[in-house]
């Protein structure tokens, strides 16, 4: 007769009878991992991303509410001051990207967690965020945006490179000091005024007033200049063709 | 890992080599460091007892390197390395490889061997071995897997051996070698060629012969394997004289070659050295895909698999035949040997990610239509250690992708094992399945 060892015996040494239900596990080096639970990189982008659009959206509710509490905001010289300093210093103390400056325009009109989109705060708002965040050059894709945004461009300093795909609103580009705007679409009224150096770019065509109040710096339009404002100093260029200073020109005249 | 310095001994013989003996580019990087594959591969082979395919144009080193490797990890004089070479010719006989009857004796009416001097000693070289007719391929098989050599009705097994068997490509004079003996194959590399100017420094200077004979010791060990004694007593003697011959390569060359039981210390330590889990892991992937058929239920041979699977993503569609059982031994002994001359503790998936191709190149059988697509690309290596390095880096693109899932449905199976009331894991890959079935085995 055949002498077999106990049955846990022949567990422990892997030895096996034709029979026993229990044989080697194929499996046993991986009997110590623990099944861990995933964190995708992607899962960690997005929550960081929140983050940091969190603090955006909160600067621009602060804004809101010192700036517009009846949710009406006038366009007045001192207004616009006031508002920008507010922004100005409530985006100092937060870190973000270029592309999370991106991502709140269209949270500005898309999500509803941000109340109300007002063009004229929202465009100082975003002005801030561009003049204060790193990097130098700075793209913002709003060509699907279906409001055009106020008062972009504000105080653009110089090195800066603010490039935005779509049109704009009013006021865009004014009081720039030394920075480049390029708008590949179209503006609206009084884009640049009040600027003192830098340059404007604007690929298609531009309202009225343009320039009122220009100390310095150059306009560049693609298409056509509705009508240009009481321009101080400066040059206005429309297709190549230099308008100011110029004879052709007078301050809103239609043609 | 033990701080005794066989691994410094090792890298020695391999600068030796370098240097001095066997002048190439390098080719083969692991971590950072470059090493010329021959060289590497054929130290391995020779502290691991393992078997290796050497290819190459006719004159470019592969039996000269092997020779140089067996004369110094096995302190043979280059002489007897010689005399113990099988080479491969149709008239080649068993009684000349293995051994023949003593004449002598055999007029007294007894039957008594003679042993080849290729079966007594534990470094084996068969030079051009497919030049031996196919029929005759089969006479080595035993010898070759086993280290026994049988003749009339007496054996001898070799407790250490390992062989070096050189091949030249396709000519006129060529066989094919056997699939059985070419699975028997722990790995294959390729003697290249060195390039022109190491070309023609090897031209330039002398031949390097002369720095491993030494025509006393020869005679001694010839006449050690003519004597009539058993061969187990022999073994001590051999010993002895290589001893001898390696305190005089010590001498002259400043190399200490290793003695016996600094080979069996080495080995040791190699045995000692496991698969971390992703090299576990990763080295399933691997044989999964190179054995895996949904259809058929594993690769064989004689069956084609159709357009259509499911899987015909992976590997398994563009082979013909199946891994063979061998084929994990040979991974994890040229890895271990990796990872003990790396000073690792543990082998991970650098090392086997870098031995693999070495070992898989001439086992496995592409598809036709795999061969005519790459067969034009652009490469350094020998068309088939190309095909699969390329594959290895598909698979471990996939691996990399994949780990951690991979790893879970390992650790669910091992718990599903155990016992515990658990679903196996599904996922996209052939080893998913794989896992599946020896799961399904455990209910029976």
């Amino acid at each position: 007769m055949i002498k077999t060892a106990p049955f846990e015996k022949r567990v422990q040494t892997g030895i096996s009878r034709p029979g026993d239900r229990l044989t080697r596990n194929p499996f046993a080096e991986f009997e110590t991992y623990t099944v861990s639970p995933k964190e995708l990189p992607l899962d960690e982008i997005v929550q960081s991303t929140e983050v940091v659009m969190d603090q955006i959206r909160r600067g621009y509710e602060k804004l809101l509410e010192e700036e517009a509490k009846e949710l009406v905001w006038m366009v007045q010289y001192n207004t616009i001051i006031k508002a920008y300093e507010v922004a100005e210093g409530y985006v100092k103390e937060i870190e973000y990207t270029a592309e999370d400056i991106e991502d709140f325009c269209f949270a500005l009109e898309n999500t509803q967690k941000i109340p109300y989109l007002i063009p004229g705060p929202a465009g100082l708002y975003i002005s801030a965020l561009c003049n204060y965040v790193q990097e130098d050059e700075i793209l913002l894709k709003l060509s699907e945006l279906k409001t055009e945004i106020n008062l972009l461009g504000f105080r653009l300093p110089k090195g800066k490179r603010l490039v935005i795909e779509g049109d704009t609103g009013d006021f865009t580009g004014i009081g720039i000091e030394g920075g480049e705007l390029v708008i590949e679409g179209n503006t609206k009224n009084w884009t640049g005024a009040g600027m003192r150096s830098g340059k404007i770019c604007v690929r298609k065509n531009i309202g009225l007033h343009t320039g009122e109040w220009m100390m310095g710096g150059e306009i560049y339009v693609g298409g056509r200049v509705r009508g240009l404002g009481n321009i101080v100093e400066g040059k206005v260029y429309e297709r190549e063709k230099l308008v100011f200073p110029g004879k052709a020109r007078y301050p809103n005249i239609y043609y | 890992m033990e701080k005794n310095g066989y691994q410094e001994r090792v890298m020695e013989i391999y600068r030796l080599m370098n240097d001095h003996l066997y002048f190439n580019r390098p080719d083969f990087e692991i971590k950072g460091e470059k090493y010329n594959s021959a060289i590497l591969f054929s130290l391995l082979t020779a502290l691991r007892q393992g078997k290796e395919l050497i290819i190459g144009e006719p004159g470019l080193g592969k039996t000269t390197s092997a020779e140089f490797i067996c004369s110094l990890i096995y302190q043979f004089p280059l002489g007897v390395i010689w005399a113990s070479e099988v080479s491969g010719h149709p008239e080649q006989t068993e009684e000349k490889i293995i051994g023949r009857p003593d004449l002598g004796k055999l007029n007294q009416g007894e039957e008594e061997v003679v042993w080849s001097n290729f079966t007594q000693i534990p470094a084996k070289i068969v030079d051009e071995i497919n030049r031996l007719p196919e029929t005759k391929q089969s006479m080595i098989l035993n010898g070759v897997d086993r280290g026994n050599w049988e003749y009339l009705n007496e054996m001898i097994i070799n407790e250490e051996y390992c062989l070096f068997a050189t091949a030249n490509y396709q000519d006129g004079g060529t066989n094919t070698i056997i699939a059985p003996l070419v699975d028997r194959f722990d790995a294959m590399i390729e003697s290249k060629y060195p390039g022109a100017n190491l070309s023609f420094q090897v031209g330039k200077n002398n031949r390097k012969d002369h720095l491993l004979r030494h025509p006393k010791y020869e005679k001694e060990f010839h006449r050690l394997f003519k004597s009539k004694i058993a061969y187990e007593k022999k073994i001590p003697k051999m010993e002895e004289l290589c001893n001898g011959f390696g305190e005089f390569v010590h001498e002259t060359l400043g190399v200490r070659p290793l003695q016996k039981q600094d080979r069996e210390q080495i080995r040791t330590e190699m045995e000692d050295l496991a698969y971390d889990l992703d090299g576990s892991a990763f080295t399933r992937m691997v044989l999964a895909e190179f054995s895996f058929c949904e259809r058929y239920g594993q690769k064989r041979s004689v069956e084609n698999c159709e357009d259509g699977c499911h899987y015909t993503g992976y590997l398994c569609h563009e082979i013909k035949n199946c891994a063979s059982n061998r084929l994990p031994s040979s991974i994890k002994q040229y890895a271990q040997g990796m990872a003990w001359l790396l000073r690792d503790s543990e082998i991970d998936i650098e090392h086997v990610k870098s031995v693999m191709p070495f070992t898989l190149a001439h086992r496995v059988q592409w598809k036709d239509q795999v061969l005519s697509q790459k067969e034009r690309a652009k490469r350094e290596d020998p068309f088939p250690l190309f095909l699969v390095k390329e594959a290895v880096k598909v698979i471990l693109q996939r691996y990399r992708e994949q780990s951690d899932h991979l790893k879970d449905a390992l650790a669910v199976g091992s718990r599903i094992f155990q016992g515990e009331s658990l679903e196996p894991m599904e996922g996209d890959h052939p080893l998913y399945q794989e896992i599946k079935k020896d799961l399904e085995r455990r209910k029976f």
